[in-house]
């Protein structure tokens, strides 16, 4: 039978005797990081590409869809180890380290940072643009009625209404983000998983580990559903929206979570 | 065929149809609709639903396109300039500079959500006309007076009732001093009872303003306009002074369409 090595498990699980241990330490604050980083690019893109697809001018409508079909129809893992090891190989970018004061963001973390966030971009479009397209057309009438071209109505008009609509499922697509980070295991980048997978080289204890390192991804997303449930109730208050559903709902639903994309 | 001019020069006409045209798909809405309405006149746009007259209200701010003919506010063709001879759509940035001087109200109010009563109204001026927010928020609560609803100032849109709704939609039109005002049956999604208080605003602005009112109410059509204009199957079948219209129509149209509303 197999025994359980608890030692190694507390150690590896209470964060002040974890935290010793660099890998993880760092694996933790690079996942938080790259995350938050990555599901900003992912908006701004997604942003952007759903405007493209609603564009009157042809040739933004076809970039937008070759994207969006693009990085929603391969895998992250794909893409992502063509963007680090493919654009290293041919020099098409090196990704070289970046020093900040005294942080190395190492060429792997930029690129898995990159991918994720293009490859949330495409996700988001289809958020950002059925969370345009919820909005009565209406009110970008009236907008334009009064003079407002369409870049300042959706501004000014649209794009504050269809932000209560797209925050709810952007707030998944970042719970999603923080378990996807996981995949930057396969360019070595330091993220949570990865520090994780280092210490299982070292000390073969994998069951014990991998527990471990399950427990630290359930505790950033049940703290992230809190604080989303804390927004969208903000939300409601402030523009009579709807209550969304319970902390209890949320956390026990299991609607979510797509798994690897 | 000579190009068409893209200016008027009498300043007194301030809308100019001439020979619209407008098909959605093969259904043709518009039929060579030719009208002129001049300064401070009160047009009503009467006539059968589905006969063309929001679709043509809505083509003199140029939120539905033309497919021919022309269409000039205040002296200038809306949507479309003169390049080398020949009529090319106008840029966005002109279209919406047109559109600024031209106020609308809507079935359904449009008022913006998440705005109060008195950014709705202040929005435009300060975004568009870069008006300083102070000055225009003291416009603004002067047109709320005007309107009767100063003291709803900072309510959002939900907390109004659809009669208070459209007279802060009125303000918000009014907020940028438009020489036009076009209205697209102000009153139809209004319950009996909140209706007076939206005609008794639009007639008070009925003698100061030139006015654009696609109406089924009769009342305020006999009252307010200068003008009555019948609209059937996109054509216009006759206008008149309203006394005249209602006393004594000239085609069989129009009297089949007043028995049918005045029963």
């Amino acid at each position: 039978m197999y025994h359980f090595d608890w030692s190694v498990f507390w150690q590896y699980i209470w964060p002040p005797t974890a935290f010793q241990d660099p890998l993880i330490r760092n694996g933790l604050i690079v996942t938080v990081v790259v995350s938050v980083i990555a599901q900003a690019l992912g908006v701004v893109l997604g942003l952007f590409a759903a405007l493209g697809k609603m564009s009157k001018l042809a040739p933004l409508r076809w970039l937008a869809e070759v994207y969006i079909w693009y990085f929603r129809g391969t895998p992250l893992i794909v893409q992502m180890s063509l963007l680090f090891f493919g654009f290293g190989v041919t020099h098409i970018y090196d990704f070289p380290d970046l020093i900040v004061g005294a942080i190395t963001i190492t060429g792997a973390i930029q690129a898995g940072t990159l991918a994720l966030g293009i490859n949330e971009g495409a996700y988001m479009a289809e958020i950002v643009r059925a969370g345009i397209e919820s909005i009565d057309p209406g009110q970008m009438e009236a907008a334009k009625s009064l003079g407002m071209t369409y870049g300042l109505a959706m501004q000014r008009i649209v794009l504050p209404q269809a932000a209560k609509v797209i925050i709810p499922p952007l707030g998944n697509e970042f719970n999603n983000m923080m378990k996807t980070t996981s995949l930057m295991v396969v360019i070595s980048a330091g993220e949570l998983f990865f520090g994780f997978e280092q210490v299982n080289a070292r000390i073969f204890k994998p069951f014990e580990l991998f527990i471990a390192a399950s427990l630290y991804y359930l505790v950033l997303t049940t703290i992230w559903s809190f604080i989303q449930a804390r927004i969208e109730s903000g939300l409601g208050e402030r523009k009579g929206l709807e209550r969304g559903p319970s902390m209890m709902e949320r956390l026990f639903s299991g609607s979510t979570g797509k798994g690897a994309r | 065929m000579a190009t068409p001019k893209t200016k008027l020069k009498d300043s007194n006409i301030i809308v100019k149809a001439e020979k619209v045209n407008k098909y959605f798909g093969s259904l043709h809405v518009l039929k060579n609709i030719d009208l002129e309405v001049r300064k401070n006149e009160v047009v009503v746009i009467i006539g059968p639903s589905g006969s063309g007259k929001s679709t043509f209200l809505r083509c003199i701010n140029h939120l539905e396109k033309i497919n021919s003919g022309h269409i000039y506010v205040n002296g200038h063709m809306i949507g479309y300039h003169d390049r080398n001879g020949r009529l090319a759509e106008d840029s966005e940035r002109n279209i919406a500079r047109q559109r600024a001087e031209i106020g609308m109200v809507f079935q359904r109010f449009n008022l913006f959500p998440h705005l109060t009563a008195i950014e709705n109204i202040i929005e435009a001026p300060t975004r568009v006309r870069k008006i300083p927010e102070e000055q225009a928020r003291a416009d603004g609560e002067r047109l709320l007076a005007r309107v009767g609803l100063v003291d709803k100032r900072d309510q959002y849109p939900n907390q109004l009732s659809g009669g208070q709704q459209q007279r802060v939609a009125i303000a918000r039109a009014l907020a940028m001093k438009p020489n036009l005002m076009l209205f697209d049956e102000p009153t139809s999604a209004l319950d009996p009872e909140m209706i007076g208080e939206v005609l008794d605003v639009m007639k008070e602005l009925a003698h100061e303003m030139t006015m654009i009112v696609v109406s089924h109410e009769m009342g305020f059509a006999r009252a307010a306009a200068n003008r009555i204009v019948f609209v059937d199957e996109g054509q216009i079948i006759e206008q008149a002074p309203p006394d005249e219209f209602f006393a004594k129509p000239r085609s069989d149209r129009t009297r089949l369409f007043l028995s049918q509303i005045l029963h």
